[in-house]
């Protein structure tokens, strides 16, 4: 709240110099930053242009070509992207990362929700669950996968606690089978992000009005009703936050399915990244490797540029 | 959110800014500073010639014995960089490309250094193969594996070691069975190992896809012999053609022996089985030993696979490892004294001694009267055959293996789409080929 409203007081603030005729304005832009500024602001913004900007239009540049790393580059127009619709691989991976970003996006903000409203009320013990259910986090991803690559083994702890509750899944391989490996390691990856949601959405409800939720409780508001009208409308900052992170961790996942599958079984789980980084890493196959990284680049662009467009409509 | 809000006095972002700028600018200012040094740096040491070792291997034994091997050089100051493997082939265009190359890179023999050097980019190491060169009595076959196509030698091979279908001798006195010698006698022993309900085959497949090539080798070299299997690699022929129909109908008999929970170990998990004798035995690399614990290596033999086509001459998988120079080196003599150096016979049995590995030196003058039995037999097993392939991406190219990873995992899984199967293999390959 105090947020949005420092904001709207700064813009206020900002915008009321420019209402003003020109030669001042440009007076007075030029004291309120100095030329040192500038010059001091310049570095930074080489250093950008030099390891961000320089290497990324190189990529574009490379999609063009093939190449191996080793003398000249050849140029070969646009045949790396007409490539690309005749690879049954790059469609499985395209495939894939649909099924990726709903699955992950969707299960990890669902389930980190659903235990922030659970936990948000004080209770004995509820710090315990709080950190346990974060407590994944403190893991990096290539971890996470390796963990739960042992977890997945025929012999391992997820078969034996099936067995135990009595469900025979006679020795399942989760991760060699091409039916159950991906959503195998989206189990997994949620199991880390859902922790990190619930904090996000845990800070969010601190700032919620209760009084707000007491008046729709006394006017017979049903929980489902509260939450739907009366929470997550205070919580659309939040969310904000939580669609940006989701959208930009789901693509750009790759190492927990490297350190688990490494796209196999026969690339069944192979995403737009780690098809990118085999073709371009372990084949050094740059070319063509430059044209998988330009394609998700444009989608990321165009997943964040829709979504900017419309939270700026709402403002 | 503790977001700073914008209106938190001016001040304090110019203080911000000014420190990201003065970070950003000392990185930058000292950026320049190392890059104006390094050339100062190596013109300095021009009179004190120092060399660069790039080393792939980051295995903890290997590891230490190279760094034992490098420190006995004593002639030039000597560098050993060790990085992680996967890293090192992204990177190894990378490394000969540079204007400053690493002097020496430890590497494979083969189509992957005739590659290289077919671009200009590996030093000609012709010298040491002759008169009293330190590789001047490797034997004609190590010679011809490690000369380009123009038939200079660019290549310098250390060790070498061989595939073979290893096994327990107390496992196989427990059950009562004996190595086979035939093929017929192999699937015998593989319906027998069965019916004690023991998997008779154990295999890796899992996220070392490429274990699945092992057979698939072996079973074309037995088939189709190794003439066949080379130019098979090099694109001559189809991958959907009725020689490689006939590998894969054999493979695919072979599957119900393996143990199913392969699909989902490395290599080196699939050894476990084998090690706890819940596993008969393993098609792999004499490196397999490195995965018994240090008692049970002596219980560890192996036999080879078994001829199936009698028209076929003996061939046997050996994988050379060794070292190549950069042609850009900026010290070539001194580059080659080290290399003489690492190829002594010498510096090889301490290198192969300390590794813990069951390598095979290529030089002929190591002693090879204190190494284990097994060694030894293995010595004998490269010594007696009449044709020697390295492994299916050494033959051919890390594309084309990605190609027979995807091919032959789903062909174990499936092995009734097996046509299929070779037709997209063969889409495939072709793309490798042509690209």
């Amino acid at each position: 709240m105090s947020l949005t409203h420092d904001l709207s007081r700064n813009r206020r603030a900002t915008l009321e110099p420019d209402t003003r005729p020109g030669p001042r304005r440009g007076r007075r832009l030029s004291r309120r930053v100095p030329p040192v500024v500038w010059l001091l602001l310049l570095i930074p913004f080489l250093v950008e242009v030099g390891w961000v900007f320089y290497p990324a239009f190189n990529s574009f540049q490379l999609s063009f070509t093939k190449w191996n790393g080793v003398g000249a580059a050849q140029p070969v127009g646009l045949r790396n992207y007409t490539d690309m619709l005749s690879d049954p691989i790059f469609a499985t991976a395209l495939r894939n990362n649909v099924f990726w970003v709903l699955g992950f996006g969707g299960l990890s903000v669902v389930t980190g929700l659903a235990l922030a409203l659970a936990l948000n009320k004080p209770r004995r013990g509820v710090g315990i669950y709080r950190s346990a259910i974060y407590l994944p986090m403190v893991f990096s991803l290539a971890v996470t996968g390796l963990f739960w690559r042992v977890m997945y083994q025929p012999d391992g702890p997820v078969n034996v606690v099936l067995a135990g509750i009595g469900i025979n899944t006679k020795e399942h391989q989760w991760l060699a089978d091409p039916n159950t490996a991906l959503g195998a390691i989206l189990v997994a990856a949620i199991w880390r992000q859902a922790g990190y949601i619930m904090v996000l959405y845990l800070a969010g409800l601190k700032g919620c009005d209760p009084a707000l939720e007491e008046a729709a409780a006394v006017d017979g508001a049903s929980r489902w009703q509260r939450l739907r009208y009366i929470v997550m409308p205070q919580l659309r900052n939040v969310n904000t936050v939580i669609f940006a992170v989701t959208v930009i961790d789901s693509l750009r996942t790759f190492d927990i399915v490297w350190a688990m599958t490494r796209g196999g079984p026969y690339n069944t789980t192979q995403l737009l990244s780690t098809y990118m980084y085999q073709v371009g890493f372990t084949l050094v196959n740059l070319g063509y490797g430059s044209a998988l990284a330009v394609v998700i680049f444009l989608l990321a662009i165009a997943f964040i540029i829709t979504y900017l467009a419309r939270a700026t409509r709402e403002d | 959110m503790s977001i700073p809000t914008p209106t938190s006095v001016n001040l304090t972002r110019r203080g911000l800014l000014a420190a990201g700028a003065v970070v950003g600018g000392s990185a930058l200012l000292s950026g320049c500073l190392g890059a104006a040094n390094t050339p100062a740096a190596s013109g300095a040491s021009n009179a004190n010639v120092s060399l660069t070792l790039q080393s792939s291997l980051s295995d903890p034994k290997p590891k230490a014995a190279l760094e034992q091997v490098v420190k006995g050089y004593t002639k030039y100051p000597t560098t050993l960089n060790t990085v992680a493997i996967e890293q090192f082939r992204a990177q190894l265009s990378t490394y000969l490309t540079s204007g400053n190359p690493p002097d020496v890179l430890t590497w494979y023999a083969g189509s992957v250094a005739r590659d290289y050097a077919s671009k200009g980019l590996l030093l000609d190491l012709s010298d040491l193969w002759t008169g009293n060169g330190a590789c001047a009595n490797f034997s004609p076959a190590l010679k011809s594996l490690s000369s380009d196509a123009g038939g200079k030698q660019i290549f310098v091979p250390t060790n070498y070691y061989w595939w073979s279908v290893f096994y327990r001798k107390s496992a196989f006195a427990e059950w009562g069975v004996k190595p086979p010698t035939t093929w017929e006698e192999f699937m015998a022993l593989c319906e027998t190992l069965k019916s004690k309900g023991i998997s008779p085959l154990t295999n890796g497949t899992g996220s070392t896809a490429w274990m699945a090539s092992g057979w698939f080798d072996y079973l074309d070299l037995r088939i189709n012999g190794a003439a066949y299997h080379r130019e098979l690699l090099a694109g001559k022929h189809s991958f959907d053609s009725a020689e490689v129909r006939k590998v894969l109908d054999t493979y695919a008999k072979l599957i119900p022996f393996f143990d199913p929970k392969g699909r989902s170990y490395t290599w080196q998990e699939a050894a476990t089985p084998l090690v706890n004798k819940k596993a008969g035995m393993y098609l792999i690399g004499a490196f397999v030993t490195t995965a018994f614990p240090a008692g049970d290596v002596d219980d560890v033999d192996f036999f080879s696979v078994p001829p199936i086509n009698p028209n076929v001459p003996s061939a046997e998988e050996a994988p050379t490892d060794g070292y190549f120079a950069s042609a850009s080196t900026k010290n070539p003599a001194a580059t080659k004294d080290l290399l003489g150096y690492l190829a002594s016979a010498k510096q090889q049995q301490l290198f192969i001694s300390q590794s813990g590995s069951s390598n095979l030196p290529t030089s002929p003058d190591v002693d090879s009267s204190g190494f284990p039995p097994l060694v030894q037999k293995g010595m004998k097993l490269l010594a007696g055959t009449k044709e020697i392939t390295q492994f299916f991406n050494r033959d051919s190219s890390d594309a084309l293996q990605a190609t027979a990873d995807a091919a032959l995992t789903k062909f174990l899984d499936n092995p009734g789409q097996v046509s299929t199967i070779l037709t997209d293999w063969q889409t495939a390959a072709k793309k490798v080929w042509g690209s």
